[in-house]
């Protein structure tokens, strides 16, 4: 049985078609079963009496949860709610794809996606961490995909810091905010502990800001802790935001940097779900970039596949990749920006020859001088 | 002849060899997507629960090399073809209503070349149709056509069915935007029609097969004109009295200039459809209209309409309520808005002359709402033409039959009645949703012994008759 909510958005997308032109996974995969409508069908149809197979449970795995097609629907209905709530059934009723199953598994027991042992996770950034406090007024939070894929972003985020002048404290990969949890398994009672356990994590460190590199994470400390009640006790704020505000008062103050033509990707996590991209841009203006807009951006941005959809099924981020990076190119741009890990990740598996993708801190730490 | 035992494994190994493993299914989950469109019916019949129309094989060939083999293979096992873009289709047209092969098109999606010395777009015809709007307006350029299923269908999905938008008046339908076709036929041969089309070399082989829903092969590319975009789109609402009013202002603004929309609600629609999504709550028929282009006609168009309807007493509404119904033109289509299962409705839309639209329109009325209790009529009136108007008629019954058999049954007959009332009174089968399924019973009605030549057409392109089974009445 599927929740009353689900239910409602299942049969209410299971015959419209309305937002099947932004599913990054259907329109590169030309699939049928890769539209809100299918999914919203299959469910219907379970509701209905069919069989809930391993079939329709790999279908409903074949999506990034980027919201595009909530974001688009007029009147308000939301794939996604039925999306986790299959993949809920699908872990539970232990018919989820192999693939899946062994990423919960890794979450479960590792804190990451990326087969890492617990304690090792800031290798990458350890001489950064030097000198720093336990607790702080503020608070930068890495996330696992930053510590275990790009700790260079976590390093220039804290060299930042410090030019700035901020008084603040790391919290590490270790802590994962169930953010990708909930994209796997649903937005179970498993998912609202590991949520619960990050808040409060943040909160033992008496910081009155949060600021998150991550915007998985930012979404999850903002809008699903939020929901559930168990929201940390500081005022949480995206990186890109707190970074904007950094160099709008002037605490840092980056030089132009020469890299030609740029143009930004949002991250869906960051445009669409906390409806944030002007910070971005504000930091672009501020390195003197030549940058022209993709089409698709904004609360418009096209997801390039995410960082599940990565771990779980990479032949489809090869994919959905190359998509965003035709979007990309058609803007003349050499260089795409992101402002998300994952992006980072997935783009960065596909750049084409003469192209590259960028993380805006690491920028902006060029930019000055850090 | 069926596929026994193990020939079915043997058959799929042959799709395979063309498309490639990843490209041909047999999978339940994928059966499923494709066994309900937009076809009222198909969507009752999965409301209850019951089994949905299946192909045997899914094949998403990549190129019209890739289709013209399948179309060998399954000419050669005389496997019937389902070609499938979108699949929103209203008339149960792609459905795989005799099992075979669905043959997923969205693969073919690219832009092939972007002319922009002659204006013009060359195209896949999987590629979705706003995929395509976007990428020319990305350049500053749009191909103008806007339908509410513009977000939902393909290229291939709009000329099989001979689509429309709503700025039809001044841009035309999708068989006058397309330029030219690359079509594969049933026995594989890769066909161009002519690189222009406007000229005296025989027949137009375009609109042979714009229309022709996948009965005489597969729309693989497509050439279409592109427009600068309007320095200015400017509307303009309108009450008249009645329906009469309303026509007699439209087609005299058709004859005299062009603007983009004119749009005419019956009574019936202005007061349920236009008063909750515009909450315009006034008696009477709204009509909307736009015209666009350099400001100085936009201007002086904009002159002439008012006077136009004025005349015939139009009251004035101004610009705002036509900006808000351009910006929720489409958000009348979305669930919670349109008509949705359980009710029983149908969209009629049929075409006529002047001296026969009004005609149509109450035939019409008259054949549903007096032979169906519980059944209420509206429509409104657009895509005018010089000669005449097409009327957009729908029929709701919001408790029909619990009972699925009996609900086909009634249903098909509102569509007789209602089909039947508009051929009778000089209308067609259908304006711009195609014939599909739903209707292709009616075709020989409507054709009388001209159907001969459509069906000369297809025994010589599909001997078999493997393309799209039973639809369009051939």
């Amino acid at each position: 049985m599927f929740s009353e909510k689900a239910d409602k958005n299942a049969k209410s997308c299971r015959f419209c078609w309305m937002c099947r032109h932004l599913c990054p996974v259907g329109l590169v995969t030309g699939k049928e079963t890769n539209s809100p409508r299918v999914k919203g069908l299959m469910v219907s149809l379970v509701e209905r009496g069919y069989g809930y197979t391993a079939e329709m449970a790999a279908d409903m795995y074949e999506c990034c949860l980027c919201e595009a097609c909530t974001n688009d629907c007029a009147t308000g209905f939301e794939p996604p709610v039925f999306i986790r709530e299959a993949r809920t059934r699908a872990v539970v009723e232990g018919i989820a794809p192999p693939a899946v199953q062994k990423a919960i598994d890794d979450l479960l027991a590792k804190g990451n996606l990326y087969g890492k042992k617990p304690g090792k996770l800031a290798s990458g950034y350890a001489d950064e961490l030097k000198g720093l406090p336990a607790k702080a007024p503020v608070a930068l939070h890495i996330g696992a995909t930053i510590a275990c894929r790009a700790p260079e972003i976590a390093a220039a985020a804290i060299r930042l810091l410090k030019k700035a002048g901020v008084d603040f404290c790391v919290i590490g990969g270790e802590l994962q905010t169930g953010a990708e949890l909930g994209d796997l398994m649903g937005f179970v009672d498993d998912v609202r502990i590991v949520a619960r356990a990050a808040a409060a994590q943040v909160d033992a460190t008496g910081a009155g800001t949060l600021v998150v590199l991550d915007p998985s994470n930012a979404r999850m400390f903002v809008r699903e802790c939020g929901e559930w009640g168990c929201a940390p006790a500081a005022k949480v704020v995206t990186a890109t935001s707190f970074f904007a505000g950094l160099v709008k008062s002037g605490k840092l103050k980056p030089e132009p940097l020469a890299l030609g033509r740029v143009t930004l990707h949002d991250p869906c996590r960051l445009a669409r779900d906390l409806d944030e991209s002007q910070p971005s841009r504000d930091l672009v203006a501020a390195m003197g970039l030549d940058f022209k807009e993709m089409f698709l951006h904004g609360r418009m941005t096209k997801c390039c596949g995410g960082v599940i959809l990565n771990n779980h099924s990479p032949q489809l981020t090869d994919l959905t990749s190359v998509g965003r990076w035709e979007d990309a190119a058609r803007t003349g741009a050499k260089t795409v920006i992101t402002a998300c890990p994952g992006c980072h990740d997935v783009l960065g598996k596909k750049t084409p020859e003469g192209m590259r993708v960028e993380d805006i801190f690491v920028l902006l730490a060029k930019a000055c001088g850090v | 002849m069926e596929l026994q035992g193990f020939m079915t494994d043997m058959v799929c190994s042959e799709f395979e060899d063309v498309v490639g493993q990843a490209n041909v299914s047999r999978r339940d989950s994928d059966k499923i997507a494709y066994g309900v469109d937009y076809f009222w019916i198909g969507r009752m019949w999965a409301d209850r629960g019951r089994a949905l129309p299946a192909p045997e094989f899914i094949v998403r060939p990549g190129s019209a090399d890739e289709v013209s083999r399948v179309l060998k293979i399954a000419n050669y096992y005389k496997i019937p073809v389902h070609t499938w873009g979108g699949g929103s289709g209203s008339q149960g047209g792609a459905l795989p209503m005799s099992g075979g092969i669905i043959l997923d098109t969205k693969r073919m999606n690219r832009v092939v070349e972007y002319d922009e010395v002659s204006m013009k777009v060359t195209v896949e015809a999987g590629m979705n149709f706003q995929q395509l709007e976007w990428y020319a307006n990305e350049r500053g350029h749009s191909l103008m056509h806007y339908p509410s299923s513009l977000t939902c269908a393909t290229v291939g999905g709009f000329l099989a069915h001979r689509g429309i938008g709503v700025l039809s008046n001044k841009y035309g339908k999708i068989d006058d935007m397309c330029l030219s076709l690359q079509v594969v036929l049933p026995d594989g041969s890769i066909i161009e029609s002519l690189p222009v089309p406007k000229h005296a070399a025989g027949p137009d082989l375009n609109q042979i097969f714009i229309g022709s829903e996948g009965t005489l092969g597969v729309i693989t590319r497509a050439t279409f004109k592109l427009y600068e975009q309007p320095e200015e789109r400017r509307f303009r609402a309108f009450i008249f009295k009645d329906i009469s009013s309303g026509i007699a202002a439209g087609k005299e603004i058709i004859r005299k200039i062009h603007p983009s929309i004119i749009r005419l609600y019956d009574e019936a629609e202005t007061i349920s459809i236009i008063k909750e999504v515009l909450g315009v709550a006034k008696k009477g028929s709204f009509m909307n209209l736009a015209v666009e282009g350099i400001p100085e006609m936009v201007a002086l168009e904009e002159k002439i309409l008012i006077e136009i309807c004025k005349k015939h007493g139009g009251e004035d509404l101004g610009g705002e309520w036509g900006k808000k119904w351009w910006d929720n033109r489409i958000t009348f289509f979305y669930p919670g808005h349109i008509m949705d299962i359980p009710q029983l409705f149908g969209t009629m839309d049929t075409i006529g002359t002047y001296d026969n639209i009004e005609k149509i329109y109450w035939a019409m009325k008259h054949a549903v709402e007096d032979n169906f209790p519980n059944v209420r009529f509206i429509a409104h009136f657009s895509h005018w033409y010089e000669w005449g108007c097409m009327v957009y008629d729908r029929f709701i019954m919001d408790k029909p039959p619990e009972d699925p058999e009996e609900a086909i049954r009634l249903h098909n007959r509102i569509w007789n009645a209602g089909i039947r009332a508009a051929l009778a009174n000089g209308g067609v089968i259908n304006d711009h949703h195609g014939v599909g399924l739903k209707l292709g019973r009616l075709m020989k009605e409507q054709y009388g012994p001209a159907m001969k030549v459509f069906e000369g057409i297809k025994k010589s392109v599909d001997p078999n008759g493997i393309m799209n089974p039973w639809k369009l009445g051939l």
